[in-house]
């Protein structure tokens, strides 16, 4: 049963997007973050060189986070022109790929009964081309529902290219997009159409809610890891014409997307890169932070680690490919958006830096400062402590440890993703389930439990080599945290959390499937 | 609350109540007199107004020496009797802080606050030290009560805001300290004014002109005598291993140096603390952040004070603070989900416990000052022909209180305690002529150093380097006794080389 009332639920979909940070905290927290950058880099006499670089590599990013963070929250409360009056005509979109019929059917039922003028629903229906077994059931559904199917027969471009297909096919000013588990609410086309008014308007984007948060502890952490993104940081970016284009529940202009050449097929993160190429060609974005349309989280670590690679994969495609420092049209803080928005993936990379410095400790003995470790506390806990307080702040309150635990927990995720952008290797498109896939998870956490073995071992070593001293207690300190950092990430693969749950519509195990068994060499 | 739970509480109370009476009683109360109460006694074993003059001169506030004076006057001058004053005001402080506790957070963040108050080896230490840092929390904890009160009640009443005021005076004239406790009330009131009622500014404009009205007279007074300080033990300006020594203090009590740098090692902890209280809907309550202010205001005029003023970063001094981290932490622990919060509760009691119990029963507790054991060997060893020589000057105090043998007690730099004015500054060049001038005639000197203000080790050195080292003893941590011999004629002096 869900620990949730009716009532809960109402309000989770509004207390994400009420942000507003005061302006003193946010400039105390760039004070906070530059003294302690400066302090660390320039004050402290360095240890081993190798170490201090990588730790200094790794403060520069996260300095850069906090920074682009900051800026990007500075004000969130822009609201941009709109005429409620203004109804062009529009096809709504739905994305199929063998997603359980009776999922589609609600989500073209709830399209149908949008309060909107002039709109035709089609069913994108990929089912054939993906060789899924449920592509004539959708075919019949539209049917049934008095909808058009458009069912592809020439593969090509996974989702972007369905789209694409779509395009050609209908002729409505306006497009909306919704995954095949998106469900709409009846004022979505109402109130994004209006913002149209412009005719420099590109897209208007609207969060995505998962509405089965509370299912399990992976729904309620992914969610918990999305209010952050969709509250403050989408708010902000709207107000820098920065917002990104997320791929469902959004409505673009027909003539700004074939300016672009239609939804980008070059990248698995094609809603990304089409929505970075639309302002580049001088489109407005705009993001409504208002609850349109309601979807599901992925409930099981396997998706969930799909979908994380893909996004991270499609969001790194952005450094590597389309960096958007040498992309002509775009505004300079578009740009530090983007690449902002981008850089979140090289996390993984830093989170890594991070936990192999105690590790490097207890192995070798070598640190990267010398300093006594009060110092460094003096400067670290101010900066740290003020820093979530006002990520607390900004989110309403909203953001969680598992969150935390999932953003830095997935580091494996992204740095997969990091060596497969960087290699140019070509990724496909696949579905992320939205069903619990059974199987065990445990493969999937395996680098952090060898972590644990790891630290373990090495904190015998360090003992041996020179007993309780100091630095090995500290640095046992840091290891420990990094592990405590690591648990909800854990536990979220551990078999009892699959028991527990209510295994559904399982097609076929896929316990010891490399989720990012999709990628291909060029 | 029904009556079954008024009772409980009460009982529950009662009993932690009841754990510092334990303590006190079998461990704390007959440990030897320190420094700074032997001070204490001396100061007070004076009439009213030279109390004023001496207390002015010691950079304190009056209230404390005034209560211990009619306090022993009455009652006896014994060390057990004057520290069940301060004893006295530490357990009325355990229910003031439920108060405060259930004030802003409920009855069982209150209760736990008051039994970590209770088992607190920082706060045990000083329940039984005869100085004043109790009533000062004493007064800090109904100060902050009625402070509460005033943001929190919808229109606090007249009685709210004279127990405001009249605690707020009181406190002021139980430690200079108190002030930085009202800067950071004035801090939070600023920071957030929406929390308190209409018309909070002029009553407030108003406690602010009673205080200082009331301390007038007395700065008036110490500015009047023109010095300060000369009895007080040399500061030094805080580093940061001070800060964070500070807030283990306040939790884990005094340890030993290897016990300290493990716990102040174990600072990033401290982060998975934090962590763990990011949940979904956790905003900090007011309460929080007023006890939080008042940590960091005070904390930050005491350390970067040091730095512009003079060095004032003590722990006990910012004592007024524990009982806001307290709050804090069991607050915080509340906010936990309810295993983690367990966990967090039973591992802090549990830890809190085991450095109470390393506090009482190590002798390498480093604020342990064992003078009566050294007066005790000084009894029975010295002769009307040796001298006592101690350094630093001002524990002349403590030796003073228990001994009671024939010798003659000097100081170096030689110093008369009974003449207003500062002690005299230590000079290497005179050192020998001084040393002469205080040993002469004598056949041995009994060199006691403590309190090292320096020029310890200077001292050490010209005795090992000049006359013969026959004995030596520790008795505390940073307490030495070195016998020396001056010379060889005599049957005295040849006893004392067999011993």
């Amino acid at each position: 049963m869900s620990p949730y009332s009716e009532n809960d639920y109402v309000e989770m979909r509004k207390d994400f997007l009420k942000t507003d940070p005061p302006k003193e905290l946010l400039a105390l927290n760039m004070l906070f973050a530059v003294t302690y950058f400066f302090v660390l880099a320039f004050f402290f006499p360095i240890g081993n060189r190798l170490l201090f670089s990588l730790l200094i590599a790794g403060e520069v990013f996260h300095i850069w986070q906090v920074l682009t963070f900051l800026y990007t929250v500075w004000e969130t409360s822009y609201s941009a022109p709109r005429d409620a009056e203004h109804h062009p005509p529009a096809d709504v979109f739905i994305t199929v790929a063998g997603e359980p019929t009776e999922m589609v059917r609600k989500t073209v039922v709830a399209a149908r009964a949008m309060d909107y003028p002039n709109f035709n629903i089609h069913i994108l229906n990929d089912g054939y081309v993906a060789d899924k077994s449920n592509w004539r059931e959708i075919e019949a559904l539209a049917s049934s529902l008095g909808v058009h199917c458009i069912t592809r027969t020439v593969p090509g471009g996974a989702k972007a290219g369905n789209i694409n297909n779509a395009l050609r096919l209908t002729s409505n000013p306006l497009v909306a997009i919704f995954d095949a588990d998106h469900v709409p609410h009846s004022d979505f086309l109402a109130k994004t159409a209006s913002y149209f008014v412009d005719p420099k308007v590109g897209f208007v984007q609207t969060p995505q809610f998962y509405k089965n948060y509370a299912e399990n502890y992976l729904t309620k952490s992914s969610w918990e890891q999305q209010e952050l993104f969709f509250g403050p940081i989408c708010k902000g970016k709207n107000r820098l014409n920065s917002a990104t284009m997320c791929g469902t529940n959004m409505l673009i202009s027909r003539e700004a997307l074939f300016s672009v050449g239609g939804m980008c097929t070059e990248s698995i993160a094609e809603d990304f890169i089409t929505g970075l190429l639309m302002h580049a060609k001088g489109y407005r974005s705009i993001y409504l932070g208002e609850v349109l349309a309601e979807g599901l989280a992925t409930e099981d670590l396997l998706s969930y680690s799909k979908q994380q690679f893909r996004w991270a994969r499609g969001a790194l495609d952005v450094i590597f490919r389309y960096n958007p420092l040498f992309m002509r049209g775009l505004s300079w803080a578009q740009r530090i958006q983007y690449l902002s928005s981008a850089s979140f993936y090289l996390s993984g990379l830093f989170v890594v830096i991070d936990a192999l410095l105690p590790i490097v400790f207890f192995y070798t003995g070598m640190v990267p400062v010398l300093i006594n470790g009060m110092l460094l506390a003096a400067i670290f806990l101010p900066y740290f402590f003020f820093t979530l307080y006002v990520i607390q702040r900004s989110s309403n309150f909203t953001f969680t440890f598992s969150s935390l635990g999932f953003s830095m927990g997935g580091f494996n995720i992204h740095l997969r993703a990091l060596y497969s952008a960087a290699t140019f290797q070509r990724s496909a498109f696949s579905i992320t389930d939205k069903n619990w896939v059974q199987g065990n998870f445990l493969p999937l956490v395996r680098w952090h439990i060898a972590y644990v073995g790891v630290v373990a071992i090495g904190i015998i070593v360090a003992l041996t080599r020179e007993g309780f001293s100091a630095s090995l207690i500290n640095n046992t300190a840091w290891a420990l945290l990094n592990i405590v950092v690591f648990l909800p990430f854990i536990r979220a693969a551990l078999p009892t959390r699959v028991a527990q749950g209510e295994l559904r519509s399982a097609s076929a195990p896929i316990s010891q499937k490399n989720p990012y068994d999709s990628i291909r060499k060029n | 609350m029904t009556r079954s739970e008024r009772i409980k509480t009460f009982s529950l109370l009662a009993c932690v109540t009841c754990i510092p009476v334990a303590l006190s009683y079998f461990f704390f109360m007959g440990q030897s007199l320190r420094l700074d109460e032997s001070q204490s006694l001396w100061q007070v074993s004076r009439q009213v107004l030279e109390i004023f003059t001496i207390v002015a001169g010691d950079v304190h506030v009056p209230l404390y020496h005034l209560l211990l004076h009619f306090w022993i006057l009455y009652l006896g001058n014994t060390v057990p009797l004057a520290r069940i004053l301060s004893l006295l005001f530490y357990l009325a402080s355990i229910p003031a802080l439920y108060m405060v506790g259930k004030l802003a957070y409920g009855r069982t963040v209150g209760l736990f606050t008051a039994f970590l108050f209770s088992i607190s080896p920082f706060m045990n230490w000083y329940g039984n030290e005869i100085r004043m840092y109790t009533l000062f929390t004493f007064f800090v904890i109904l100060n902050q009560y009625f402070f509460i009160r005033i943001f929190k009640d919808t229109v606090p009443s007249e009685q709210v805001w004279v127990g405001y005021i009249a605690t707020a005076v009181a406190g002021i004239f139980s430690h200079y300290f108190f002030f930085l406790s009202l800067a950071a009330q004035a801090t939070f009131y600023f920071l957030r004014q929406d929390l308190f009622p209409k018309g909070s500014l002029k009553r407030f404009a108003f406690a602010v002109v009673v205080v200082v009205g009331a301390v007038a007279p007395w700065g008036w007074y110490v500015f009047h005598l023109g010095q300060a300080g000369f009895e007080e033990p040399a500061l030094v300006a805080p580093t940061s291993v001070n800060l964070f020594s500070a807030f283990s203090q306040f939790l884990f009590g005094f340890q030993n140096d290897n016990i300290n740098t493990f716990v102040l090692s174990l600072w990033p902890i401290a982060v998975i603390f934090g962590l763990f209280t990011l949940r979904r809907s956790y905003r900090m309550m007011p309460e929080t952040a007023y006890f939080l202010t008042t940590i960091i205001v005070s904390f930050a005029i005491a350390f970067f004070g040091s730095f512009i003023i003079a060095p004032v970063f003590v722990s006990r001094y910012l004592i007024f603070t524990v009982p806001s981290l307290y709050l804090l932490l069991a607050s915080l622990f509340s906010n936990y989900e309810p295993r983690f919060a367990s966990v967090a509760r039973y591992s802090l009691a549990v830890l809190m416990l085991v450095t109470l119990g390393i506090e009482i029963a190590s002798p390498t507790t480093p604020v342990k000052e064992n003078y009566e054991g050294a007066a005790e060997y000084l009894n029975a060893h010295t002769t009307a022909q040796d001298a006592i020589i101690l350094s630093a000057p001002f524990t002349v105090y403590p030796v003073q209180y228990y001994y009671r043998g024939p010798s003659s007690i000097s100081t170096l730099p030689v110093w008369n305690q009974y003449a207003y004015g500062p002690i005299p500054a230590f000079s290497e060049g005179t050192l020998g002529s001084q040393i002469l001038q205080t040993t002469s005639g004598d056949q041995n000197v009994y060199l006691l150093l403590s309190y090292d203000q320096g020029y310890e080790g200077s001292i050490k050195n010209y005795f090992d380097t000049h006359y013969q080292r026959i004995y030596q003893e520790t008795f505390s941590p940073d307490l030495n006794l070195y016998v020396y011999r001056l010379r060889y004629d005599t049957a005295v002096s040849e006893a004392a080389t067999a011993r």
